[in-house]
Formats: C-alpha cells, sequence, structure tokens
C-alpha cells in the first residue's frame, strides 16, 4: 500500500536495490575474499595472510612508487595545461569556438583499444610518427616503450593527451560562473591582466580547482588502461601500477584473495589521500 | 577505467555463467561425449572420431573447437563450478596441467581406473612424469609434444664459412654468430629484451630444459637462482655483449629482421616446421634444421618445450567412455599419425615414428628430412619439466630477470637470486637447495 509517508521509500527502492547487488554485495565478497585464499571448492580461511604477504611484497611497493611518481609529475602538468587551454578557449577573440572545444574534449571520448593502437603506432621505436618528427630535430630515435625511463614519459604523455581535455571543459565552466561585474571593477580600479588572473580568476575557481585536483589523484592512483595497453607494466615493472598488478593477481595468476586484498589496500590509500586534500586546502564550498 | 569494482563485478559473476552448461542426457540411444580442444588440432581429431563412432556405435563423439587461450577460462570456470558443463574429455596444456590438477581435487578423472598406467612406456621419454598429480594418479595421456630444435639460413652460415656440423655447444655457436654477424651483418637470435607486449622467454626456457632443468624442481621448491638458470642466462648475457643478440620488441620488428635475412637462427621447436614455409615461402630452400647445441661439450641437446594432453573430466558420467576414445585416438600409431597429417600435431606416442613422414626430404628445407631432426632428439631423450600451478608468476618474475639483463646489464647471478628470492616469496614455496 502506497501511502504518502512511505512514497519516498518507494521511489529510492530501484537506486537502493541497484546499489545493493552491484554495489554493496561485491564491496562486501570483496572483504571476504580478501581473507581466503584458492578458487572455487579449494577456497580456504587463511585470516590476515594475504595483507602480510602484501606489506612483505617488493611488487607491490614498486607498483606504489611507480603510481606515485606519475602522480606527482603528471597531475600538476596536465591541470596547468588544461588551465591554459580553458582560459584560451574562453577568450572572447577566438573564432569557430564550437570547433575547438570539441577538439579539445574529443581525446577523453576515446575508446581504449583505439587509443592503444593509435599510441603505438605514434611511440614505435623504429616506425613511430614521434620519433620521425623528431628526427627532423636530429634527436635520434627514442624507445619509447622499451627503455624504462622512456616508458614512464610514454604513459605520462599518454595519460596527459586523455585526460587534459576533460579537465578543460570544467575549467571552462568554472570560468564562465565568474561574474563579469568583477572584471569591470577592478579594471575600473586599473588592474592589468595578471593581477586579475591572480586576484580574481584563481580565488573564483578555487572549489573547481580542488575539484580537479581530487578526482585526477584518484584516477591516478587507480590507474590501469594506459599501462595495460601500452607497455603491459614492463620494462621491468617501471610502468607496473597498483591497478595493473591486482589485474595481474586476480585474472593472470587466479589469486582472487590476494588480488582483493590489493583493492583494499588501494582504497585505503586512496581515501587518505581524499581527506588529506580537502583538510590541506580546506575546501568546503 | 577498470577499477577494483569492475573486476570484482566479473569475478562474481563467474559462477553463474558457469551454470548454463550441458546436462547428462538419458540412458537411452548412444552415448555422447563432448571433446574440447582448438584448432587446427580440433580437424585431426574430429576425423579420427568419425572412426571411432564407426568402430563403437554406442558412442558418439563431438569434436569441438573452443580456442586457445579461451579454453583455459572456460576450464577453470567448470571445475570451480564443480564440473558442471564442463566437456568429457579435456585438451590441456603441460604449462595448466599442474594448476588444475593441484588447485581442483578431482576434477580430473584419475584414468588409472581405466589402466592407463600399462601405456607408461609408450610416449616420449620424459612426458609420463608429466601426467602424473602429487598423489601418483595419471591425469591424462600425451598426444602432443614439441621438441626442442633450432632452424638456421644455410646461405647465411656459408657466406660466412662456418659449417652447421662443428657448432655442437652455445659457446661454439656464440663464435660462429660472431663471424656470421661480421661477413652478413645477421644477428644470430632474436629476444624481446624489454618484453614489450609479453615475456618472451621460450629461448631462455629451451637453454634450461636442454639442463634437465626450470623454474621448479619435481619437488615443486624454486630452482630459479640455481646454477642452470644462471649459466642459461650468462650465455643470453655473452651473446647480447657480442652484439649477436637481436631485439625484437616493436610492431614488426621480428617480421622485418627475417625478411632482410638480419636473423640467422629461430630456436623454436617442432611445430614450426610447417610454420615457417607458411610465413616465409619466398625463402624456400634457404632454412634447415638441426638440434639446438648443447650446453656444455658432450652435453645433452634434446629438450622438450612443452606438450598438450587429453584428459577426462571427474565429473563426467562417461567417464569411461571418454577414456575408450583419448586412448583410442593416442596409442595407436595409425590414428595418431592420421591426426598429425590432418591438424599438424606432433605426436607424442614414440611408435608413431616410423612412419615413412618422418623421414621424408622437405623441398623446402632443401631436401632435408626436417621431422627426423626432431625425432632423432626425442630418440635421445629429454627430462621432464614441472610448470607448477604457478607458472604465469614464474614465468612474469623469469622476465623481468632477463630484462634486466639484457637491457640494463645485471649480473645473471644477482638477478636471479632475486628473482628466486621473490617467487619463493609470492608462492609460498621453498628455494631448492644449492
Amino acid at each position: 500500500m502506497i501511502t504518502r509517508r512511505n512514497v519516498p521509500y518507494v521511489l529510492i527502492l530501484p537506486a537502493l536495490a541497484g546499489f545493493l547487488v552491484f554495489k554493496a554485495y561485491p564491496i562486501l565478497a570483496a572483504a571476504y575474499i580478501s581473507l581466503t585464499t584458492g578458487a572455487g571448492a579449494a577456497r580456504s580461511f587463511v585470516g590476515l595472510d594475504n595483507y602480510v604477504r602484501l606489506v612483505n611484497d617488493p611488487l607491490f611497493w614498486t607498483s606504489l612508487w611507480n603510481t606515485g611518481l606519475i602522480l606527482v609529475v603528471q597531475v600538476p602538468i596536465m591541470l596547468l595545461l588544461a588551465l591554459v587551454l580553458a582560459l584560451g578557449l574562453n577568450s572572447p577573440f577566438v573564432r569557430l569556438r564550437a570547433t575547438w572545444r570539441l577538439g579539445v574534449f574529443m581525446p577523453s571520448l576515446t575508446g581504449l583499444v583505439a587509443y592503444g593502437v593509435m599510441f603505438s603506432v605514434i611511440l614505435s621505436k623504429e616506425s613511430g610518427l614521434l620519433n620521425w618528427m623528431l628526427g627532423f630535430l636530429g634527436v635520434d630515435p627514442i624507445d619509447w616503450l622499451g627503455s624504462p625511463f622512456w616508458a614512464r614519459i610514454a604513459i605520462v604523455i599518454a595519460l596527459t593527451w586523455h585526460y587534459t581535455g576533460y579537465n578543460a571543459v570544467i575549467y571552462l565552466a568554472g570560468l564562465q560562473s565568474i561574474p563579469k561585474e568583477l572584471y569591470e571593477a577592478s579594471m575600473v580600479d586599473g588592474a592589468g591582466s595578471i593581477r586579475r588572473f591572480w586576484s580574481i580568476t584563481v580565488p573564483q575557481l578555487r572549489p573547481i580547482l580542488l575539484l580537479t585536483i581530487v578526482l585526477s589523484t584518484i584516477g591516478t592512483l587507480q590507474l590501469f588502461d594506459e599501462p595495460f595497453v601500452l607497455t603491459g607494466g614492463g620494462p621491468d615493472n617501471t610502468t607496473l601500477t597498483i591497478s595493473l598488478y591486482l589485474y595481474q593477481n586476480g585474472f593472470r595468476y587466479f589469486d582472487f584473495g590476494y588480488a582483493a586484498a590489493i583493492a583494499y589496500a588501494l582504497t585505503l590509500i586512496v581515501a587518505g589521500f581524499g581527506l588529506l586534500q580537502i583538510k590541506l586546502t580546506g575546501g568546503r564550498k | 577505467m577498470i577499477n577494483r569494482r569492475g573486476a570484482l563485478a566479473l569475478l562474481l559473476l563467474l559462477p553463474i555463467t558457469a551454470c548454463g552448461g550441458a546436462q547428462p542426457e538419458a540412458q537411452a540411444g548412444p552415448v555422447k561425449i563432448t571433446v574440447w580442444t582448438w584448432k587446427p588440432a580440433s580437424a585431426g581429431l574430429a576425423a579420427v572420431a568419425r572412426d571411432f563412432e564407426k568402430a563403437n556405435p554406442s558412442i558418439k563423439v563431438d569434436v569441438q573447437a573452443v580456442g586457445n587461450p579461451a579454453i583455459w577460462e572456460k576450464i577453470t570456470i567448470g571445475m570451480a563450478a564443480g564440473g558442471k558443463g564442463l566437456g568429457d574429455v579435456l585438451h590441456i596444456g603441460v604449462d595448466y596441467l599442474p594448476g588444475y590438477t593441484e588447485k581442483f581435487p578431482g576434477g580430473l578423472a584419475d584414468l588409472r581406473e581405466f589402466g592407463a598406467d600399462k601405456h607408461k612406456d609408450a610416449f616420449a621419454k620424459g612426458l609420463w612424469p608429466t601426467v602424473l598429480g602429487k598423489d601418483g594418479g595419471v591425469y591424462a595421456l600425451p598426444w602432443e609434444v614439441n621438441p626442442a630444435g633450432v632452424f638456421y639460413r644455410q646461405d647465411l652460415f656459408e657466406k660466412a664459412g662456418v659449417d652447421p656440423a662443428t657448432v655442437t655447444t652455445w659457446d661454439e655457436a656464440i663464435e660462429a654468430g660472431k663471424k656470421i654477424k661480421e661477413a652478413t651483418g645477421a644477428y644470430l637470435v632474436g629476444v624481446n629484451k624489454p618484453a614489450a607486449g609479453g615475456a618472451d622467454m621460450d629461448f631462455y626456457q629451451m637453454l634450461l630444459q636442454q639442463q634437465g632443468a626450470f623454474y621448479f624442481n619435481q619437488q615443486g621448491e624454486v630452482t630459479l637462482g640455481g646454477d642452470a638458470a644462471v649459466r642459461a642466462m650468462t650465455l643470453l648475457k655473452r651473446m647480447n655483449d657480442a652484439g649477436i643478440l637481436a631485439d625484437i620488441s616493436g610492431e614488426g620488428t621480428f617480421k622485418q629482421l627475417v625478411s632482410n635475412g638480419k636473423l640467422a637462427v629461430l630456436p623454436w621447436p617442432a611445430w614450426a616446421v610447417s610454420y615457417i614455409p607458411e610465413m616465409r615461402p619466398e625463402q624456400k630452400g634457404l632454412w634447415r634444421s638441426m638440434q639446438p647445441p648443447a650446453i656444455s661439450s658432450g652435453g645433452k641437446r634434446a629438450a622438450i618445450v612443452n606438450s598438450t594432453y587429453l584428459s577426462v573430466s571427474g565429473n563426467s558420467p562417461h567417464r569411461k567412455e571418454a577414456y575408450a576414445f583419448v586412448e583410442y585416438a593416442l596409442t595407436r600409431p595409425e590414428v595418431i599419425n592420421k591426426i598429425f597429417k590432418e591438424g599438424g600435431v606432433f605426436p607424442a606416442l614414440s611408435a608413431a615414428y616410423t612412419d615413412p613422414i618422418f623421414d621424408r626430404p622437405d623441398d623446402y628445407y632443401g631436401g632435408q628430412p626436417a621431422l627426423k631432426t626432431f625425432t632423432d632428439s626425442l630418440a635421445e631423450g629429454a627430462d621432464a619439466t614441472y610448470y607448477s600451478s604457478d607458472y604465469a608468476r614464474a614465468l612474469k618474475i623469469a622476465s623481468d630477470a632477463q630484462t634486466q639483463v639484457l637491457t640494463k646489464g645485471a649480473d645473471p647471478a644477482a638477478a636471479l637470486t632475486q628473482a628466486a628470492e621473490l617467487l619463493a616469496q609470492q608462492t609460498n614455496r621453498k628455494l631448492a637447495s644449492g
């Protein structure tokens, strides 16, 4: 019987049911699986063994270090670039605005496979587009995917290409919501364009900046696609990320208990980072 | 991004999808057994299945090309579901067999029940230990064997003034490689040094297997840091330092090297006898096959690179009929050779090698009986390789060590000791002593 009082519950019921089946159950099941080892009939309870093993596993620390390195290098570069792009797109002097915006946003719509194939062609050592272009500048061919250092750079390039446009669009929306009156008033007061940027644009964008920093940090901590399609984590694990290591343990070695333990470790790290960033930047808006 | 939630959702779906399999049919009429295999081996098996049905009208055989690698996951899922939906007869590779018998006790039938142990000496030496479980049970019969070999470019050797008959050890091969490089610019062997796109350990594993060694010993202890492992890696390092080990990483690199005559040797097993002519028809007459050089003077030149098997599902209601078919297909020379001719699967049955096709001169190989190299190798006798249930992990860790040695100049002993410790830690296995 639907009454006035229970109708809100009826309305949220489908969403709640979906959440319970597709989110809550897997999350709880993973917690249980992380305390077991083996598969199928041979599954047995081992307590915290998987977590002890995790702390002593050099490859887990390698993957953590790699992910952290990419995070520290890539996120600032990407966000700065996105901000510059957004400022350009927002400029009143730009013609064909819709085309530019589409172009900037397009990479984030590209599918994983197409994107992987495209970058293998661009980054190929012998016949790649990038090495061909660098050749004109007199640069020797770079082994983008085979050298430990350049493979990391290749991941950073691919990531930046993929997600800069997405962040630029978020910034663009933020820029457009800044009241014009603020700029007009400051111009009357004699502020130059640089002064206007630092004293009006940046403070007004602050909540948006915080949002993109948190989103990008979480996204990079869960980084999987780029190393999976480009390097497979190699060479010698220099591009092995936490999510990729999780995948290898689960679906290559069928060590589901250990994979679930890695998943919970990653969740803790992500939650910790998110809280820290919100605390540090003091954003509450 | 695929995250842990996506992965778990997949994991939780596995048992559900596994329930929709075949139901045991009614007793009336002929018994139907299903065989899971992959192409092109399936073609050979299907051909002899018709003969089998004629001789045994009460049994119908349905050969299904499930596909490789799809079959491994399907078998895993079926076993996790207690055998529901599995084929009655399963085609399994040596690298997966120990995983199934150890992780799913009872998942495969112990064929001693049907007297399989009487075929113990019928197959190429080194194969029988690989079908035995830890409990001594017989969990498969060998179907295919791939003895190690090397294919070499006769013209490049000649140009460099190297007689292949004098290359009997890998030390001599390295000296020959230097001469070939100088005279023709061709590398001796190619390896994907950074393991871009996946591990490339076949050459290294062959060097291990020639010494009767592998990543694990027969007791399942880790031997990746042992003397044999270091000796094999040192050979690779010496080739690398001499500039005769090509890096074949990257799109199309390998193809280009072979097309342009820049690779003098392909260290490939028996299946390549039919593959090379398909890959490079225009290089007809240039290639020859020989046994791999030995690790040390007078040492073993034979090795079994890999092998595949037919097993019977432990939960099949028709285990007896399934085994009757397996025994029919794999233990009779004329039947197994028919499979070989139709499906290109090199037979594991020793009695099969007396057939004239194994001595027939092959035009592609300049009139050399290329297959004979491999039957000779098996006659010499290879050692058994225990792949264990942790092969995938061992392969990855060994591959990382190889990359360290070949691209960063790491010391083989140091890199492998570290790799062995990591493997032991991750798989909870003991390090073999010595």
